[in-house]
């Protein structure tokens, strides 16, 4: 399966070089790249026999090949269309580079023939997986330190386009990692980066209890769990799509609740108060082609005036508004420790960023979610992204806010069995 | 002798003065009028105005609220002709939407020309007109909506949905205006209806309205619910959480139908989803209804079991107010409008009150005196007209709450309705 763009097209890319702009000026990209990229859908994510046969793995390492080029020239492209001012913030132009870097080494790779051949791509596409890891910190700050030269609307537009493609590209890479592997360990019920029994019960377990734990150790306290409804529900799924949405939204409910109990711990008489935080709430439902739950809690709901903007990336917010907000106010930006250049930050290095609660909560999540995702929580994008999430299969996420009491967050995830012709 | 044939004579017909039909040719060159009225700017009003205006009642201030209600009406009545003018043709001559049409129109005619009103007197004939007018127009809810539901194929749903819901916002801002001024006539005079609290209303406003009761009392009501068999029926338990004694000031009604229709449609939807096995009683799970006392608003949130929305032909929850067949195939369900024709040609009509609903055994009022009260009363109970949730947007809409409805699908329903608690925010009618 070759892509639409030739080899020779993309090998027309210049070599590696510095990446000043007089530099990225003198190769303009060929027009080939105006292609858009070699579309993938949904259907050919779930066709994996089982057990993965050899000649299944050649065929998604050929499918692999084709289909990454395009996407890594089509980001590319999206880069260099910003405006100049924002090209040459060293965190932009950073990320401008890992880009070129993955293309110039994708192209270089040739055809995979035997599964020898594929043990040393499926490394090398690790190693690239691994360089993107933290792609979203470095546009964050980028953005952030760019506020004056691009409307939020602009920017808004060109994340919600660059995660989202983001989140495809690393599903392709991580479906073929996942797939060689399985040719070695067979897990049942795994094809790929999709597991068919998903169960949303113990992912739920499994995230709250890391959210318990952070929000214990932070604030003192931490609200129970409570399950209901169609519990014992499973569902076709990507599992660390699921545990990303889940713990973000987790972790807003648990700090909210926590915060909130604490802060009329200090207004109202004990006698009034409840003995400790209520339980945050998850209501599970199941239907033919979609998985519903809704997260309840009583943290004290959002106020109005924060409303409209608690799903807009974090950088419009001032320092200062934390405090005002609430639990829910913009999260500055944290992740401090995955900006700094090579290697993934240490567990210490988040530590030492950390001071308040709110950089905690921010930074830890990126712990555990970084084996899956790379370093995308903690910026203060947590909602966005959990939005990002669950529309990208044709779900949907919705927040609704009773201000003095809780919230409740309803998110609707396809089942990916029932798949819909969706385009990665 | 054969017989003579008559001349035919033919002549145009004379145009009748005031109350000309809507179909007379001249009705074209009246339009004058209307426009007048049309051009000038509704004065929309906030709750805090209207109390404030009906505390401290005397004649002086009682004959100045007739001779602003006299003037204001006519000019929302012309806007919402205008509205229906610029419509295709072919729906406002359709049966039912004309029949509005006429309906508004002579409303209007004899609106703007009743005379200025100076004494107590005039009052109580003025008073006594907009009652007439209000009652004349009680099937206006339930003829409007099925014809425009009849037209939707020759409308945008974008402006069907738009359009009537315009029409029934103004209605319900026509129907304070007028139930207000009559109720602040009557408690000047002494004459308080019966049952009502004194201290805390004025004029069909309450000062300090609980809505914890008006909670408990709409679930009392729903209880007593028969079916269909007239037999009782096992309801869910209604459970009610948060800030249980919320108190505020609003008109009742308001608060009232919205939480009526919701939990209807919750009770019945519990059951529809919870079926007994064999000829137990079935064991429903219950509706939780959360109150929550905001620092600007009152929120009622009502979660129930009843599976949410799983039908196919409905999209997503703001579907079902709409009135438009192309977002809600139930609107032209030919037991729908069968139901929405008898409900327009009973006389008392539908006014999306909870009153009406009752049968009249439970209002204590032992007038049965008329002939089909009590099928009327029956009737409206049961039939699905569908007019419920679209009605109680709109009555929390009014002024400037919200009506939203998300659904976990397979599971249940939770619908969250929000009224402003501070009487400052206008009336939500286009000026």
């Amino acid at each position: 399966m070759r892509s639409l763009l030739s080899r020779s097209a993309l090998l027309a890319l210049p070599a590696r070089t510095p990446y000043a702009p007089a530099a990225a000026a003198a190769a303009p990209t060929p027009t080939r790249m105006a292609l858009p990229p070699a579309p993938l859908r949904l259907p050919s994510l779930l066709d994996v026999p089982h057990p993965v046969t050899p000649q299944y793995v050649l065929h998604s390492a050929a499918l692999t090949l084709s289909a990454l080029p395009p996407r890594m020239a089509a980001r590319i492209r999206a880069l260099e269309s910003l405006p100049y001012i924002v090209g040459v913030n060293p965190f932009i132009s950073r990320l401008y580079g890992i880009y070129k870097d993955s293309l110039d080494a994708l192209v270089r790779e040739q055809p995979v023939r035997s599964l020898d051949e594929n043990e040393g791509f499926v490394r090398r596409l690790q190693g690239l997986v691994e360089s993107h890891a933290n792609d979203i910190p470095i546009m964050a700050k980028g953005f952030q330190e760019c506020k004056r030269y691009m409307t939020p609307t602009a920017v808004s537009a060109f994340l919600d386009s660059a995660i989202r493609s983001r989140i495809g590209t690393r599903l392709i890479g991580e479906q073929h990692i996942a797939l060689s592997r399985s040719l070695a360990h067979h897990t049942p019920g795994q094809a790929g980066v999709v597991q068919r029994n998903c169960s949303p019960k113990e992912m739920i377990r499994h995230c709250a209890g890391f959210v318990h734990e952070l929000c214990e150790s932070t604030l003192g306290v931490a609200p129970g769990l409570v399950v209901d409804g169609m519990d014992d529900a499973t569902f076709a799924y990507i599992p660390t799509h699921l545990e990303y949405i889940l713990t973000e939204l987790l972790k807003n409910s648990y700090r909210a609740t926590a915060e909130h109990w604490l802060a009329n711990a200090s207004r109202v008489p004990a006698s009034v108060l409840p003995p400790s935080p209520p339980p945050v709430t998850v209501t599970l439902s199941r239907t033919r082609d979609f998985l519903s739950l809704r997260i309840r809690d009583r943290g004290g709901g959002i106020s109005p005036a924060h409303l409209g903007s608690i799903f807009s990336y974090a950088f419009t917010t001032a320092a200062g508004d934390e405090a005002d907000g609430g639990p829910y106010a913009l999260q500055h930006v944290g992740g401090q420790a995955a900006l700094d250049a090579g290697p993934p930050a240490s567990a210490s290095a988040p530590a030492a960023s950390a001071s308040t609660p709110a950089a905690v909560f921010s930074d830890i999540s990126s712990t555990v979610i970084r084996s899956g995702l790379g370093t995308i929580a903690g910026l203060g994008y947590g909602l966005p992204l959990a939005r990002l999430y669950a529309t990208y299969f044709g779900g949907n996420l919705e927040l609704v806010s009773l201000y003095g009491h809780g919230t409740d967050v309803f998110v609707k995830l396809r089942s990916l069995e029932r798949g819909a012709d969706v385009e990665l | 002798m054969r017989p003579t044939r008559r001349a035919l004579t033919f002549s145009l017909p004379q145009p009748t003065p005031s109350t000309s039909s809507t179909r007379a040719p001249t009705h074209f060159y009246r339009n004058r009028q209307l426009e007048l009225y049309a051009s000038k700017k509704s004065k929309p009003l906030s709750l805090r105005q209207l109390i404030f205006f009906g505390r401290s009642m005397n004649e002086e201030r009682l004959i100045k609220s007739a001779n602003y209600v006299r003037t204001e009406l006519p000019v929302r009545l012309a806007h919402r002709i205008r509205d229906l003018q610029t419509l295709p043709f072919v729906v406002v001559r359709q049966e039912q939407v004309a029949k509005v049409y006429e309906l508004y129109w002579s409303a209007f005619e004899r609106t703007r020309s009743y005379p200025p009103i100076h004494t107590r007197a005039d009052n109580d004939r003025f008073c006594g007109f907009l009652q007439t007018i209000l009652d004349e127009h009680a099937s206006v809810i339930p003829t409007l909506s099925l014809g425009f539901s009849l037209s939707s194929q020759h409308l945008d749903p974008e402006l069907l949905d738009t359009v009537l819901r315009r029409m029934l916002v103004s209605r319900i801002s026509r129907r304070v205006l007028a139930q207000h001024h009559v109720a602040l006539s009557a408690s000047l005079a002494g004459r308080e209806p019966p049952g009502s609290e004194k201290a805390d209303h004025v004029g069909i406003i309450s000062t300090n309205l609980d809505a914890g009761e008006c909670i408990r009392h709409c679930v009392e009501l729903l209880r007593q619910r028969r079916g269909a068999d007239g037999q009782g029926r096992v309801w869910p338990e209604v459970h009610i959480d948060g800030d249980r004694d919320t108190k505020f000031a609003y008109i009742r009604e308001h608060l009232e139908y919205p939480i009526f229709e919701l939990l209807k449609n919750s009770f019945r939807f519990t059951r529809l989803a919870h079926p007994s096995p064999g000829s137990s009683p079935p064991t429903l799970p219950p509706v939780q209804v959360t109150l929550v006392n905001s620092p600007t608003d009152v929120h009622i949130r009502i979660s129930d079991q009843g599976g949410g929305l799983t039908s196919a032909d409905i999209n997503s929850p703001s579907d079902l107010y709409s009135f438009s067949h192309l977002r809600n195939k139930a609107r032209l369900a030919s037991d729908r409008l069968a139901a929405l024709k008898q409900a327009a040609s009973r006389r008392h009509g539908v006014m999306a009150t909870v009153k009406e609903q009752l049968a009249p055994a439970a209002d204590g009022d032992g007038s049965g005196g008329e002939t089909g009260v009590e099928e009327d009363a029956e009737l409206a109970s049961r039939t699905h007209l569908g007019i419920g949730l679209p009605m109680s947007k709109i009555y929390a809409e009014y002024f400037r709450g919200g009506l939203h409805l998300v659904s976990l699908d397979g599971y249940g329903l939770d619908a969250y309705l929000r009224l402003p608690k501070l009487g400052t925010m206008l009336e939500d009618i286009e000026v």
